[in-house]
């Protein structure tokens, strides 16, 4: 943000942007605690059957992974002003992303046709709740990654970018992170 | 000035209605009184607060009214003030814990010696059932559940075929005995309750939960379901009965054991069947009407539906009405009854049965 | 990310034309009014329905249309829409919206259209909650806890039908609401302060309300777990709460889950629930008491950290309304510990709100007249709650009218009182013109009278141990015909309250128009929101420049100024 003014207190040096989404990782945060929390608490009864992990979660892993790495170039982009290198990371971390989500789906499909629904057993239930809930995340960065990404090449110019993308990439980062405990979670139990 | 009156008779009437208030404790009849003193020391503990604190709300309110030109003295702190009231409080705190901790230790600690009765709650009707003479209860399962098998007891399961059902909302037990109830639900939350017991816990559909407690006085005593259980949960009421060790033992060879109600026909026996249902929660055999009409003297009469039109109940009616109950709801009654779909022709004729035998 | 507006030299988003005005308004200020006016709304309904329940236990048979079921979705439906949708709404949407920005000097809330978004989703849930009304067999008569398997089967009023899915939609889009307000206020509280307002010179409301939005923000998550586990058991005949059910003379296609789980998510959430809704209120009693009795707030460090302590502790008590509730019953020794606990620091609040009042300068307005019963209403409500929080005391007294009378006083009456004292000392800052004291009066005497002589009475009934939730007392013989009696009485007294309110509604639309001038700080207040340049306060709230604060917020008769109070805005050599 170019035009703070020490006319306001401010919190720990942040700006506006990162005390919203840090703010919102939190409550994301909890909300998969909660899920985890039931998770841990219902497979303990006896009717628990748990459900083989689709192949197809390691290659979206994958996608994220490389999502993340987009961000990340598009943040040391900004960092640069390289319009070039925000550009061309914007675009590969939210393609992946999109692949990410795209991915997802096709897991469940594998998980359908090989008979294991949603409604036979708790543990598919939670399988298809967790994955849904993450990618729903996942989604709703996607809508404000087109958001920036539209500014981005609409004027060569950034104003206001770095900030967004550094939060972007922070956004991007941290669902990768959720992403892989709930992953451990899916695989160790 | 006004606020100075209303306050002082507030806090003084709210005093004394502890010592003329006509409801009160109900005379206790169990081993837990120990849950009375704990209430007592708390309405002593807290009583104090209540009035050391609004009685100086009051004392400032008369003494530092407004004055014109007067300035409040400045005083944003006193630590040392606010330490003591912190100490006092948590004083107040222990004196309140203490004893309701232990009392609580007495509450889930369950007798090793005790008579063990299963006490079973389902829309919205109470059933227990005794071990019988083994001591041992069958193995249930939520899946055996049926309007023969309305305990769910595995019919395979030799320590199961002794067991003792009571499919009536009434149980006897013995005085000065302890008692655990084991209780378990068939649909949905429900609480046993027993007033001049003081004892209540919740039945929990899926897994079990324990209440225990020693009936001190003879007598008949109301259980009344304190967990929401649906359109009827006003209506679920039970008995117990304190009995000496004589007649309990003698009400007790009276029921059937589950070997015995495997065995009995279904001719007849609507009038068990309506109870172990529940139907009996909803429809009365005295004529009152209740959460659904009455069955006393009402097989043949004309029934006045929500529609504006009249049926006359018959054979065919009950049916419909057993298998489809939203089909045609009587004036003045929601239509919250479930469907019973999966009861055979027998059951329902032994039903309709009854239910003609109700009209004189 | 949506850019802030609140920057020097920056134009802030200037309405355009009436719908962006009072519509489709960023303006934090019509926000706060658009939220304060639904919230009322569905809280006269509330209310409406309250009024069914007891005439119902009051006059039973007078009214042939109420009958079990639509008693208890007259009780769902109540407790449901006071506790979220009147009370939090109010509370956070409203005078949050209303009081941070202005309190703390800034133009706005930190994303304004954010902020108009969070209204208009509140305003949907709304609008789906009420749709329930209007399905075919209504709204759910789940009780609000809405706990399965009976939530969701036939058997309760709704159950088999849309109004519980509707009810958990509703709660859903409700959650999303708060998050994108509350996300708002943790913001704007922690960036958009005036040069000056350090966090420990920042009123206690705003602390008060950081705090409610705080653990709404980390609270809600559990109930949104639990709603949309319950429509995928609902909707999809999953069986996460569901265990073996017999029903209707079948077995049920569910099997193996668990109801107790659902009781955890609840009340994970429903604790904390209880103070998003008593720190507003803590707060909104901190301004007035130290206002309208001239003197300085009683030992402010100590309120905050008392807060904070409440907000933490809160976090680990929800299993209290679980004693009996067939979990394992060793969790009980912990839960009543911390219960009784979080008491200390909610003692030492009434204490120093207490200590405010000695040798201050008490001025007896409408504002103060609603502390004043704040203080013993909470106290009562307060104290009952040592009873059930101290889990052996809890076991004859859980879910019977004890429970409904301590609810009631901690957390329907006291709030509600100091929403009242808020609204009628705040009046002047929206409107410019003064509230009628005459008819603030009499609105407050029979609603605080009226009130303590409905729900004081229920917990001696508790103590005879007449459950909660009964449509109808008749077939118990431990029940006297004497409660019966009680029950008309109380009815009576709520009929009277009810037609009460209709003082405040029509006090507040009469005085819009001829209401006294109130002129700039009526109650000569020292926090922000009372020094703005007009009055009230225009779009941007400040005019040209933002304010500088160079004192905390209560000094009310400080040594050496000539006038009661000085404004947080005036520097030490200015003070006269």
């Amino acid at each position: 943000m170019t035009n703070i003014t020490n006319n306001e207190e401010r919190f720990m040096g942040l700006t506006h942007g990162q005390v919203f989404v840090y703010t919102l990782m939190t409550v994301i945060s909890i909300l998969f605690l909660f899920i985890t929390n039931a998770y841990l608490f219902r497979m303990n009864f006896e009717d628990w059957n748990p459900v083989p992990i689709p192949s197809m979660l390691w290659v979206n892993t994958g996608s994220l992974v490389l999502a993340s790495v987009g961000m990340a170039w598009a943040k040391s982009g900004a960092k640069r002003s390289s319009v070039q290198t925000i550009k061309v990371g914007l675009i590969i971390g939210g393609l992946f992303a999109v692949t990410f989500v795209t991915g997802q789906t096709l897991a469940w499909q594998e998980l359908t046709s090989s008979g294991y629904f949603l409604t036979i057993n708790p543990a598919n239930t939670f399988f298809y709740l967790i994955t849904a809930l993450h990618a729903m995340h996942v989604i709703g960065g996607v809508a404000a990654w087109f958001y920036v990404t539209l500014k981005t090449f609409k004027r060569d110019q950034l104003i206001l970018q770095p900030e967004s993308i550094g939060l972007l990439g922070s956004y991007w980062h941290y669902m990768l992170l959720v992403w892989v405990l709930l992953f451990m979670l899916l695989l160790t139990t | 000035m006004a606020f100075v009156i209303v306050a002082t008779i507030i806090v003084i009437g709210t005093v004394l209605w502890n010592a003329v208030s006509p409801w009160w404790f109900t005379p206790l009849a169990s081993n837990w009184g120990f849950l009375d003193t704990t209430i007592i020391i708390s309405l002593w503990v807290c009583g104090v607060a209540f009035v050391a604190v609004s009685g100086f709300i009051i004392y400032c309110v008369i003494k530092f009214r407004y004055k014109e030109g007067h300035k409040a003295q400045y005083q944003p702190e006193n630590t040392k003030l606010e330490v003591i009231l912190t100490v006092v409080t948590t004083i107040g705190v222990v004196v309140l814990l203490a004893p309701g901790l232990i009392a609580w230790n007495m509450y889930i600690q369950l007798p090793d010696d005790a008579l063990e009765v299963e006490g079973v709650g389902q829309q919205w009707v109470w059933t227990y059932r005794f071990p019988g003479e083994d001591g041992i209860y069958g193995n249930t399962n939520g899946r055996l559940f049926s309007s023969k098998n309305t305990f769910g007891i595995d019919p395979n399961d030799p320590n199961g075929q002794d067991d003792i059902l009571i499919r009536s909302a009434e149980v006897h037990l013995p005085i000065n005995e302890k008692v655990v109830f084991q209780l378990r639900s068939k649909d949905v939350l429900h609480d046993f309750y027993i007033p001049q017991f003081r004892a209540k816990m919740d039945l929990v559909p899926g897994q079990q939960s324990n209440l225990w407690f020693e009936p001190t006085l003879l007598g008949t005593y109301e259980v009344a379901c304190a967990e929401y259980c649906g359109t009827g949960h006003y209506a679920m009421r039970g008995l117990i009965t304190v009995d000496t060790r004589e007649d309990f033992d003698a009400w007790l060879a009276e029921q059937p054991t589950f070997f015995e109600t495997l065995n009995e026909g279904v001719e007849g026996q609507g009038k068990q069947i309506a109870q172990t249902l529940g139907c009996v929660a909803c429809h009365s055999d005295d004529g009152v009407n209740g959460i659904g009409p009455t069955w006393k003297n009402t097989f043949g009469t004309e029934r006045l539906l929500d529609t504006g039109e009249t049926v006359v109940i018959d054979e065919a009616y009950i049916k419909e009405s057993i298998v489809n109950p939203v089909a045609k709801i009587g004036s003045g009654y929601a239509p919250v009854m479930p469907a019973y779909a999966t009861l055979s022709e027998e059951e329902i004729d032994a039903i309709t049965d009854y239910i003609k035998t109700l009209s004189d | 990310m949506e850019q802030g507006a609140n920057y020097e030299g920056q134009p802030i988003h200037e309405p355009t034309g009436w719908w962006s005005r009072y519509v489709f308004s960023q303006d934090h200020k019509i926000i706060a009014l658009q939220y304060i006016s639904v919230a009322l709304a569905i809280g006269l309904t509330g209310m409406f329905l309250s009024l069914m329940m007891r005439m119902q236990l009051g006059f039973p048979g007078l009214f042939e249309s109420i009958d079990a079921g639509s008693y208890y979705q007259d009780v769902t439906m109540h407790g449901m829409i006071m506790v979220i949708y009147l009370l939090t709404a109010l509370f956070l949407g409203g005078f949050g919206n209303y009081l941070i920005p202005l309190m703390l000097g800034s133009r706005d809330m930190a994303f304004p259209f954010v902020n108009m978004l969070s209204f208009w989703v509140y305003f949907l849930s709304v609008i789906i909650l009420v749709s329930s009304f209007f399905v075919e067999s209504g709204p759910t008569g789940a009780g609000w806890t809405l706990y399965p398997p009976q939530s969701i089967l036939e058997g309760t009023p709704g159950g088999d039908g849309a109004g519980i899915i509707l009810m958990l939609a509703s709660l859903a889009v409700f959650i999303i609401a708060f998050t994108m307000g509350g996300l708002n206020y943790i913001t704007t509280v922690l960036q958009s302060r005036a040069k000056g307002m350090t966090l420990m010179r920042m009123p206690l409301i705003i602390w008060c309300i950081f705090l409610a939005t705080f653990l709404g923000l980390l609270a809600f998550p559990a109930l949104l777990v639990g709603a949309i586990m319950l429509i995928f058991d609902r909707v999809l005949e999953t069986s996460f709460f569901m265990p073996e059910i017999f029903k209707g003379g079948e077995v049920l296609d569910y099997g193996g889950g668990s109801p107790v789980l659902f009781q955890h998510l609840f009340w994970f959430f429903g604790h904390p629930e209880v103070y998003i809704i008593a720190l507003p209120a803590f707060g909104i009693i901190s301004e007035l008491i130290s206002c309208h009795a001239r003197k300085n707030i009683f030992g402010y460090n100590m309120m905050v950290w008392a807060l904070i302590a409440i907000a933490g502790i809160a976090f680990i008590v929800w299993a209290h309304h679980m004693y009996v509730a067939g979990m394992n019953p060793y969790l009980g020794f912990f839960f009543a510990t911390t219960t009784l606990i979080i008491a200390i620091p909610t003692a030492i609040k009434v204490y120093n709100w207490v200590i405010t009042l000695w040798d201050a300068n008490i001025k007896m307005t409408v504002p103060m007249l609603y502390c004043l019963a704040f203080l013993i209403t909470f106290l009562i409500g307060g104290l009952t709650g040592l009873f059930l929080g101290n889990v052996a005391v809890d076991v004859p007294l859980s879910d019977t009218y004890f429970v409904v009378g301590h609810f009631h006083m901690v957390m329907a009456v006291s709030p509600v009182l100091a929403l009242y004292g808020g609204l009628y000392h705040w009046y002047p800052s929206v409107t410019g013109r003064m509230l009628d004291d005459t008819l603030g009066q009499i609105h407050f005497w029979i609603t605080f009278v009226g009130t303590y002589l409905i729900y004081f009475p229920m917990h001696y009934i508790g103590f005879l141990g007449v459950p909660r939730r009964y449509y109808s007392n008749d077939q118990y013989d431990f029940i006297p015909q004497s409660v019966n009696d009680l029950n008309q009485f109380i009815t009576i007294c709520a009929l009277i309250v009810g037609a009460a309110q209709f003082i405040l509604l029509y006090n507040f639309v009469v005085s819009l128009y001829k209401g006294k001038e109130a002129g700039p700080n009526p109650w000569g207040a020292c926090t922000l929101e009372w020094q703005a340049l007009e009055s009230p306060p225009g779009h941007g709230n400040w005019g040209e420049k933002l304010p500088v604060v160079y004192r905390w917020p209560y000094d009310y008769g400080l040594p050496g100024a000539t006038a009661d109070f000085v404004p947080q805005n005036v520097p030490d050599e200015q003070i006269t």
